[in-house]
């Protein structure tokens, strides 16, 4: 016992140190978003003559009030979520289905198209968003949904997980299924899709995320502001404030645009932890 | 050819293989096998690792396509059904329940499949569960369950199904030793109750000699022997058989033709030892090297003077109940002899040795037993 005391207080002092750097390192993270948010409450008459008077009251939610009184952010708030929905369930559905039938069917082609599926892995969008751009243009798609949910279907990553997830799977359960007799959609549908939910959970918060949070292929799809998506939204707000008087009106619509995707992170965050911890190893 | 590569004896088969080959590729994982089993018959197949008895299991139950041959189950062809029509229901090595699925789940799941009513599935599966000891596990997840009862979901999914055949493919193998001997007297005491052909798959010989009515010995894809248990031991037809079941090992040793009368063989061990053998001279091949076949226990010690022979001891393995002892003799040959608890000897010691005739076995260059008879 003796011998351990001093060992066990280096230990605490350890942790101590540890647990004190994590936290400035959190301060850190954290400091850009409570700037954020402490702006959002302030008028904007008080941030035009200064923005130290952040750190002092009065305080107001007038910003907010704002927003849900007049601005179309309602609007770019819903196209947001219709798009992140449809595109996170199609790539969801579309991952499922042909992560089985690369993990489990046998098929001519099966492993040259499981190699040009890694190669889409490789390929910037950037590279292809001209062709993209004149190819939904011919077809009328830009200013439409489909315009801007169709190019996020594409997910060979998404595809690579169920694959992965799917060829990790017993094979005997299948077996054990296909003794039962069941169909082989049956066995897809009963036994390995709820098996994987851990990996759609998190192949979903993650396309739920970028899709959320993209910004590029929406701003050259959606040239209608009715069709705008919350990135682009808040962005051309920012033309007509940022330098002028709504800093902090600027500030309450960046929270707002902010908001949902923090609840996700919240609601979820075992599984965005379990899938980046999955993706490492 | 070998000898036992084909049809069992017994009575009407309720499963039926004739001439069943497999090939994944240009390896052979089945050649001809041709079985029978009866309907109420209690079958283990017993090989090494990779001798095919896994593939056969699969092969019977669907999993598996077979390139030649016929399978038949009570008297209609099944090899082009899909395995959940075939009426036979498989015990995996990992039992294969579905995680996601209470144990109630489990054991519905195929009577759902097949359009069961749930007042059936309900009346069945209570009986499953009654029959088993499973009942107050019904609504628990397989990992809420020990090694031993997830083995038991995994037999009442298959009972559930009253099926024709039941396939266990190395059932005991995930379990502790004491839960194994435990298992294995629940699932002989099963096939008592339910009475339906049995076939399970093991490399452990010792389930296969307390569970089996016969013994099916696979060793590189084929059929080496079928018999009751005491004929796969005391009968081995081939000195593949011979070495693979009992413990320790038959010894095996190079013997030279000697004097023959007919009915009596009689071979030379390498220290010039004579030795009377079950062979007859006629059985025996005109040429090509001889084995001679020696249970340990038929190898005898006792004292220099009273032997047929004398050996060194090199080892003695005291093991509580028996003792083994290592032996070599004068022509450099080296062999087992089991002996009792009390067993006198130490090893560097010399030591007389007996063989008792009536347990020889005499095999020919190409492993084959030719002392037997019939």
């Amino acid at each position: 016992m003796t011998l351990r005391a001093p060992s066990a207080g280096a230990g605490a002092g350890r942790n101590w140190a540890l647990l004190a750097l994590l936290a400035l390192a959190s301060l850190a993270m954290a400091a850009p978003l409570l700037w954020t948010l402490l702006l959002s409450l302030k008028s904007n008459g008080d941030l035009l003559r200064s923005t130290r008077s952040a750190f002092s009251p009065p305080y107001t939610l007038q910003n907010y009030s704002d927003i849900l009184g007049h601005s179309a952010v309602f609007g770019w708030l819903l196209n947001s979520t219709i798009v992140s929905l449809a595109v996170t369930l199609g790539v969801l559905a579309l991952s499922s289905l042909a992560g089985y039938g690369f993990a489990r069917l046998r098929f001519p082609g099966r492993a040259v198209l499981f190699i040009v599926l890694l190669f889409g892995l490789a390929i910037p969008e950037q590279s292809v968003i001209i062709a993209r751009h004149q190819m939904f243009s011919a077809l009328n798609l830009h200013n439409t949904y489909r315009g801007l949910i169709l190019p996020g279907l594409a997910a060979p990553f998404g595809v690579f997980l169920m694959t992965q997830y799917f060829r990790a799977t017993p094979r005997e359960l299948e077996e054990a299924a296909t003794l039962d007799g069941a169909s082989r959609f049956k066995i897809f549908w009963r036994i390995l899709l709820p098996l994987s939910l851990p990996a759609q959970a998190t192949l979903g918060i993650f396309t739920f995320l970028s899709t959320w949070n993209d910004y590029w292929w929406p701003l050259i799809s959606a040239t209608d502001s009715d069709m705008y998506t919350l990135t682009v939204g808040v962005a051309s707000s920012q033309m007509n404030f940022a330098q002028t008087n709504g800093l902090g009106y600027l500030m309450a619509q960046a929270v707002f645009a902010s908001a949902p995707i923090l609840i996700v992170y919240v609601i979820f965050q075992r599984y965005i932890v379990a899938g980046v911890s999955r993706a490492a190893t | 050819m070998r000898r036992c590569g084909t049809t069992a004896g017994g009575g009407v088969g309720n499963l039926a293989l004739r001439g069943v080959s497999k090939r994944f590729g240009s390896t052979v994982v089945l050649d001809d096998v041709s079985l029978e089993i009866g309907a109420d018959e209690f079958l283990v197949v017993l090989g090494p690792s990779g001798c095919g008895k896994s593939t056969l299991l699969r092969a019977i139950a669907g999993l598996e396509t077979i390139d030649a041959g016929e399978i038949e189950i009570d008297g209609a062809r099944v090899d082009h059904l899909p395995p959940g029509k075939r009426g036979v229901a498989m015990v995996f090595q990992g039992y294969a329940l579905y995680p996601h699925m209470t144990v109630r789940g489990n054991i519905a799941f195929g009577l759902k499949n097949i359009g069961t009513e749930r007042a059936e599935i309900d009346r069945r599966i209570a009986a499953v569960a009654r029959m088993l000891e499973i009942e107050h596990l019904l609504q628990r997840l397989p990992a809420e369950l020990s090694g031993g009862q997830r083995q038991r979901v995994a037999i009442g999914r298959a009972i559930v199904k009253d099926p024709k055949v039941f396939m266990f493919d190395e059932p005991l193998s995930n379990l502790d030793a004491a839960l194994r001997s435990r298992t294995r007297q629940e699932i002989a005491n099963l096939h008592r109750r339910i009475r339906k052909a049995m076939i399970f798959v093991t490399h452990d010989q010792t389930e296969a000699m307390t569970l089996a009515d016969r013994i099916v010995v696979m060793n590189q894809q084929r059929i080496e022997q079928v018999g009751t248990p005491l004929q796969v031991y005391r009968e081995p037809a081939t000195i593949f058989v011979a070495t693979f079941i009992g413990s320790p090992a038959m010894n095996i040793l190079p013997v030279t033709r000697a004097a023959g009368s007919g009915t009596l063989q009689w071979v030379r061990l390498a220290d010039g030892t004579q030795i009377e053998t079950t062979a007859s001279e006629a059985s025996l091949p005109g040429q090509g090297a001889l084995r001679l076949g020696l249970r340990p226990e038929s190898v005898r010690l006792c004292g220099l003077g009273d032997g047929q022979t004398k050996a060194l001891v090199d080892f003695v393995e005291f093991l509580g109940d028996k003792t083994h002892v290592l032996l070599s003799l004068a022509g450099g040959d080296r062999l087992v002899a089991l002996d009792g608890a009390s067993c006198p000897v130490h090893a560097g010691e010399s030591v007389g040795v007996l063989f008792d005739r009536a347990a020889t076995h005499l095999f020919d260059a190409e492993g084959r037993n030719r002392g037997l008879t019939g």
